[in-house]
């Protein structure tokens, strides 16, 4: 059983044209390209790339913020991009985002009272604003106060505090924790694992940071130029990942260490742009896999099961590096 | 912050650790006087001594010629401190010209020289480029290029892989390994990140609320962290080799630089804080080994007993 399942979901931005408008469009950029995969209800799946990667539009497409190029979302059996509006309305209720930037994403002239009261406005919803503060761990008095008062880990709380306010089932997390120092961080990712058991919530994560994912998903996604390359159970994709990409992204973490004995892979050349990505495997021009043959460059290779559950995009994912 | 103090030897990696609001930052502007007058000012009796003399006493002509000569820093986003209307060339060349009088031709050959040496793929041309048509991690490498370019005793890094991907972080801090060791320098290397000074720096000191709280070497500093900020901080971090878990949350937050606390500036998030800690600040104790804590936990080991 899923909640929300994503078909082949594509996402293209008509590139620039030069001489204002009038000289010829540029190619398109492929922000998302072919995205497909499904998450149960209850369960949190982490979406993990770097910039450019396509993760942030996969998640704004899914909730429709974005109208998709092609693709099918459903959502608990609804066709996400076939509704009107009226019906995506009602739907909206149930799938809400956490943004990235607590402090772009609150409104500077609304009291938190306010901007936790207009969602249950606008839905026609009962609920009393102190139990939602204090579900997210925020004193009462913070009701009265705008966002300039509050420090970065207190915004993301109201941040959480509104998306939870409709009393959705489904939240996309967009790189909620990023913006905040370490130790702030810790809290907000163990509010956001208590609200998951709590309310039975299922989460999309969208992050950079395979250690901080490690801590909250259950599944793992690895996408880079706007595919998934790698997609597994988390205990899996850590202990054995498959994608050279993945394996070169896990070494690359620094970790709080200094005895470790990593072997560290470090990629060379830049993530290329994705309005000219490489011809067949996107990754080949970085890949440090000894294998890597002409293949690569000419034959993309598809999202494949290497082992039950554990899929990777790469010609040579048996083989080890 | 206040009453920090640190010594830097010469090719010594050293990391300054600490959450925004702590002071990593001030500290390291104002090793170079470059923090603004009014509003900060550095109070009589600091001392910041290079090489034997105090830069807070050098005249500006003197000062002049240390700052991006004999001490470079590299900033955390290289979009804003690069100049977007002259090309890195220039940029690179500029101190070169200031600080050693070399004829721009000779500059302009040194430049590069230095973007060859930070591994920009073909430096004739890239010479000529202007900072937008190079990408994030390119940019850093330009700003590492013109922060060598006199050839520093000392360099300061502050932050300069937050701005970056992951992928692109480690060729950074790869580089910043690789220069240090073949030029001899010495590299102060200011981060958020733990994981970061536990690979790339020999030395660690950790700031809170404008003050150092730790300093120890950075084996010691991971394996017995003393403060209890420091080992809060630690077990906040989420860790790829360890299984899903609830991660330790310090309680509360970084206090605000106009309302420190009295006593130890961490005791309202401290586990073990006992009244003592809020009456009286401790000075930076010492452990041995060059490990440094200013906790009353170092004279009272028997207290690190958590309250709650």
């Amino acid at each position: 059983m899923t909640l929300v399942e994503v078909r082949d979901l594509v996402k293209h931005y008509a590139g620039e044209r030069s001489w204002f408008g009038l000289g010829r469009a540029q190619a398109p950029v492929r922000a998302v390209d072919g995205v497909s995969f499904e998450i149960p209800p209850g369960r949190t799946l982490g979406l993990v790339g770097e910039s450019g990667s396509g993760k942030t539009t996969v998640g704004r497409t899914i909730l429709r913020l974005q109208e998709p190029t092609s693709g099918k979302v459903l959502f608990d059996g609804n066709d996400v991009f076939g509704l009107d509006a009226a019906r995506l309305r009602a739907l909206r209720r149930r799938m809400q985002i956490v943004f990235q930037d607590p402090y772009s994403s609150l409104n500077p002239r609304m009291t938190v009272e306010d901007t936790l009261r207009e969602p249950l406005e606008i839905h026609r919803l009962k609920g009393a604003v102190a139990a939602l503060l204090d579900e997210v761990g925020l004193d009462a008095a913070f009701a009265k106060r705008y966002p300039h008062e509050l420090s970065g880990g207190q915004r993301q709380r109201v941040g959480i505090a509104r998306a939870l306010s409709v009393e959705p089932q489904f939240v996309v997390c967009d790189e909620p924790v990023s913006a905040l120092d370490v130790s702030v961080q810790a809290q907000v990712l163990n509010l956001l694992a208590d609200l998951q058991a709590k309310r039975r919530l299922t989460y999309l994560f969208i992050a950079h940071d395979l250690a901080v994912v490690r801590h909250i998903a259950d599944d793992v996604a690895v996408m880079y130029l706007g595919k998934i390359v790698e997609r597994a159970p988390a205990a899996e994709i850590y202990a054995q990942p498959r994608h050279p990409y993945t394996r070169a992204l896990l070494s690359a973490v620094p970790e709080p260490n200094p005895r470790a004995t990593s072997r560290r892979i470090v990629l060379a050349g830049d993530i290329p742009s994705p309005a000219h990505p490489p011809s067949g495997c996107p990754f080949h021009p970085r890949c440090p896999h000894p294998k890597k043959s002409e293949r690569c460059g000419t034959e993309a290779p598809p999202l494949r099961p290497i082992t039950p559950g554990h899929l990777a995009a790469c010609h040579f994912a048996e083989e080890p590096m | 912050m206040d009453d920090v103090s640190f010594d830097l030897y010469p090719g010594e990696p050293l990391g300054i650790v600490g959450e925004s609001g702590c002071g990593k930052t001030v500290t390291s502007l104002s090793i170079l006087r470059l923090v603004p007058e009014p509003p900060g000012h550095v109070l009589p009796g600091s001392l910041i001594e290079f090489e034997g003399r105090n830069l807070l006493a050098l005249p500006a002509p003197e000062l002049r010629a240390v700052r991006g000569n004999q001490i470079a820093m590299i900033f955390q986003e290289p979009m804003t401190s690069l100049n977007p209307v002259f090309t890195v060339g220039d940029q690179i060349a500029e101190a070169a010209i200031i600080h050693q009088h070399v004829s721009r031709a000779a500059a302009r050959a040194r430049a590069i020289e230095m973007l060859r040496l930070v591994g920009i793929p073909d430096p004739d041309e890239r010479v000529d480029h202007y900072p937008h048509q190079l990408s994030g991690g390119m940019r850093q490498r330009v700003m590492i290029a013109m922060a060598l370019v006199c050839h520093p005793k000392v360099l300061i890094a502050d932050e300069p892989t937050t701005a970056l991907d992951v992928t692109i972080q480690a060729q950074i801090l790869e580089l910043l390994d690789r220069l240090q060791h073949e030029l001899g320098m010495a590299v102060l290397l200011i981060t958020h990140d733990l994981g970061v000074v536990a690979g790339h720096a020999d030395r660690v000191v950790v700031m809170y609320a404008g003050r150092v709280v730790e300093t120890a070497p950075t084996e010691a500093l991971f394996e017995r962290p003393t403060h209890p900020y420091t080992a809060g901080l630690l077990a906040a971090v989420p860790r790829i080799d360890a299984p899903r878990t609830r991660l330790h949350a310090i309680p509360g937050q970084v206090p605000a630089a106009t309302a420190w606390p009295p006593g130890c500036r961490f005791h309202p998030r401290c586990p073990y804080a006992w009244e003592k800690c809020a009456a009286q600040e401790p000075p930076l104790l010492d452990i041995g080994m060059g490990h440094t804590a200013r906790c009353w936990l170092v004279t009272e080991p028997e207290r690190r007993v958590p309250r709650r």
